[in-house]
């Protein structure tokens, strides 16, 4: 093998940092990304930054600052990221997970070491690179230029701010303030602001009618869904009409038959008849998914058939909620699922609710998280978007797009653009029918 | 409409797509072929805008689903590849994928109800999922394409045009790649507060991505290295495959993806 700097040796410098990364998982283990939090982790990414410029500036001063972001050590980064997150998505994620998996931290990937050294190699390539596009903007592709610098936002915010965000969960009941929540370990988060749930509620789907096996233990896959009376389905060999349903239904102990009745834990009954379509044998009755107050009924069938109902499936559910921010300032706002309540730098997500109850439910399991980085994080997949928009509409055009590569970095968003350099600073300029410009210093000689 | 009605919907494209393939090759002029063949994917489209309308909620939610979309901008994108460089042989490959993708939904029916939980109803979620399938679709193309340039009979070497293809192709097809994501990135942080959970079919579509990433940044530093740039296109289509239903079946993602379907 030739030490000369090459792609050989690019992607030896991989398979070192991999195995650098592996010594260390063996020796401390996990990396904790809970200490990169502020301010350590701004100023770890400031410095972080200063020195990537400085690098870029300094490149023809020291070969190895050079070599740390030419196409060479771009191509082999991404290569060594990419076969890390392929071994990523072929291990089983288990923090609890022993043996050499567990050892290597490949079942904690992304506390790891290998995958860590790896991806902040790839940052700094990108990093690089990205510094030679803001360099020379005017003669880049804004489409290569947005993804770099987008990638390169979200890798940044994503490694220096991984230990800025908090995150508790607020169980909220109706009528009761709440202002600690509890983070994934169990400890009290004292939030800056105190939730009160005015009210919950959830718009469900219609009821479905299965077809239950109670000998196997198994359900249909085919459902009658009830949305009006009279509604019937074949489910193997029986079919199942809904001769009427009841929206908010319960019954008397010592009665089989459901009744209309408002009242809390009403649930939805259907009384269903069931026909097989071979025997012709007929039954009738009151099936009911009950709820956390009336037992479920189910219409039994012949040979250990039965049809059943399930729980509703949610449609939509809905918190709302009372805020009083610092101040004592209150405000009352709404709160589902994809639309979380804003609170400053914080955001309260809808996640669950007490499902033993169902619509009754006047519990409320909300997320509050703060992230400071989230206008960074934001902006960059702005950013990405509009690099995909911007590739999109200027895909097809010119084939050969080379652009000023005097750092020797390529330009692959910009094109079929083929655009090499060496070590030195010469740069190939590939063009349709295979003839390439070569430059030295200025000179420029035509090969064909 | 309902799924039952998918095989008359599906002959009828097919054969549009059939005749449009055939009618490359012979007619001189290319659009008898483009109007017949996307004469096929409207009647397609037709279908799953029926669906559409008559599920109440986008038809998205199901893989035999996504397939629909699939067989549809696979046809779309053999069209455009056709009306725009005059690949005869494209119309033919395009239409045999989105009939067997077709076919792969009438021998494995699903069950299809108006359920869309709570998490899938955001703006989000139609132009994720159809960016996501237009990008499939291309890049299956650029797949197809790759494969017979590098294993013709004649050995040939591929052509600057014929690589130019392979690239624009890639590159429309990885732009598409990298929104499919951006919007899913939002979407997560609209709905469950994080951008980037790698979950397992995260961590296959950052896999995806970093592929046709790497044969982006191949072709720009190495353009006569046609063998490794379309083994970089074959692999990365290996782990879109994985990617899109592959982790249903990977013993890794069992009960860990929120994204099995």
């Amino acid at each position: 093998m030739t030490f000369e700097w090459g792609y050989k040796r690019a992607f030896l410098r991989c398979a070192l940092l991999f195995v650098v990364g592996t010594t260390l998982q063996l020796a401390v283990g996990d990396i904790d990304s809970s200490l990169l939090h502020y301010p350590w982790g701004l100023i770890l990414a400031v410095n972080y930054l200063y020195l990537l410029v400085v690098a870029y500036a300094m490149r023809n001063r020291w070969r190895w600052l050079r070599q740390l972001g030419d196409d060479k050590a771009c191509l082999s980064s991404l290569a060594a990221f990419g076969a890390i997150v392929i071994v990523f998505g072929l291990t089983r994620q288990d923090p609890a997970r022993e043996g050499l998996v567990g050892a290597l931290g490949f079942s904690r990937m992304t506390s790891s070491w290998p995958f860590n050294l790896l991806l902040f190699y790839f940052m700094t390539t990108l990093g690089i690179r990205t510094v030679s596009d803001i360099h020379h903007l005017r003669d880049r592709r804004m489409a290569a230029v947005l993804t770099h610098l987008g990638v390169f936002v979200l890798l940044v915010a994503g490694t220096f701010g991984s230990g800025d965000t908090v995150r508790c969960m607020v169980t909220t009941r109706v009528g009761t303030p709440v202002s600690i929540g509890r983070d994934d370990a169990g400890h009290e988060v004292r939030l800056p602001f105190a939730l009160t749930l005015d009210d919950f509620s959830i718009e469900e789907y219609p009821p479905k009618l299965y077809l239950l096996d109670t000998r196997r233990e198994s359900s249909s896959r085919e459902f009658l869904s009830v949305e009006a009376d009279g509604a019937e389905a074949v489910i193997g060999d029986w079919r199942i009409r809904a001769e009427h349903s009841l929206d908010m239904a319960g019954r008397l102990p010592e009665e089989s038959d459901w009744r209309a009745m408002k009242h809390v834990g009403a649930a939805p009954a259907v009384y269903a008849s069931a026909e097989n379509t071979v025997t012709g044998e007929k039954f009738s009755g009151w099936v009911s998914c009950g709820s956390h107050i009336f037992e479920p009924s189910y219409l039994m069938l012949d040979d250990g058939m039965a049809v059943a109902m399930p729980r509703r499936e949610a449609k939509r559910y809905l918190s709302r909620v009372n805020i009083m921010e610092e101040g004592g300032i209150r405000r009352d706002v709404e709160i589902e699922v994809n639309h979380p309540a804003r609170v400053g730098s914080w955001r309260v997500y809808q996640v669950g609710y007490d499902t033993s109850k169902g619509r009754w439910s006047d519990t409320s399991v909300l997320e509050c998280i703060c992230d400071p980085w989230y206008g960074a994080a934001h902006l960059a997949l702005w950013m990405l978007l509009a690099a995909g928009v911007v590739m999109f509409v200027t895909a097809g055009g010119r084939r050969i797009g080379v652009r000023k590569t005097d750092d020797g970095m390529p330009d692959a968003a910009g094109g079929a653009a083929a655009c090499g350099t060496d070590m030195d600073g010469v740069k190939e300029k590939h063009v349709r029918g295979g003839a390439a410009v070569r430059r030295r210093g200025g000179r420029k000689e035509v090969k064909l | 409409m309902s799924w039952d009605q998918l095989l008359w919907y599906a002959a009828v494209a097919a054969a549009c797509w059939v005749a449009g393939a055939v009618a490359a090759y012979r007619a001189k002029r290319p659009w008898g072929a483009v109007a017949v063949s996307l004469c096929g994917s409207a009647v397609f489209l037709a279908f799953i805008i029926g669906m559409w309308v008559s599920l109440e909620r986008p038809p998205m939610r199901t893989m035999g689903e996504t397939r629909l979309w699939y067989s549809f901008f696979l046809s779309v994108a053999g069209v455009a590849v056709y009306a725009r460089w005059r690949y005869k042989w494209i119309l033919s490959f395009s239409s045999v994928m989105s009939i067997v993708f077709v076919c792969i939904n009438l021998f494995k029916p699903e069950i299809h109800n108006k359920s869309l939980m709570p998490a899938l109803q955001s703006v989000w979620f139609v132009p994720h999922v159809i960016v996501y399938m237009f990008s499939y679709a291309l890049l299956g193309a650029v797949t197809l394409f790759a494969l017979y340039l590098w294993l013709r009979s004649s050995r040939r070497e591929p052509s600057d045009d014929e690589m130019g293809l392979c690239d624009n192709l890639v590159r429309i097809g990885w732009a598409f790649l990298s929104l499919g994501m951006v919007m899913g990135a939002l979407w997560a942080k609209q709905a469950w507060g994080d951008y980037w959970t790698w979950d397992p079919k995260e961590t296959w579509a950052a896999a995806t991505w970093l592929g046709y990433l790497l044969y982006l940044h191949l072709r720009a530093v190495r353009p006569k290295d046609s063998n490794a740039a379309f083994a970089i296109i074959v692999f990365s289509f290996l782990l879109l495959q994985m990617c899109w239903y592959g982790i249903n079946y990977l013993p890794a993602a069992q009960g860990v993806s929120i994204h099995t379907y």
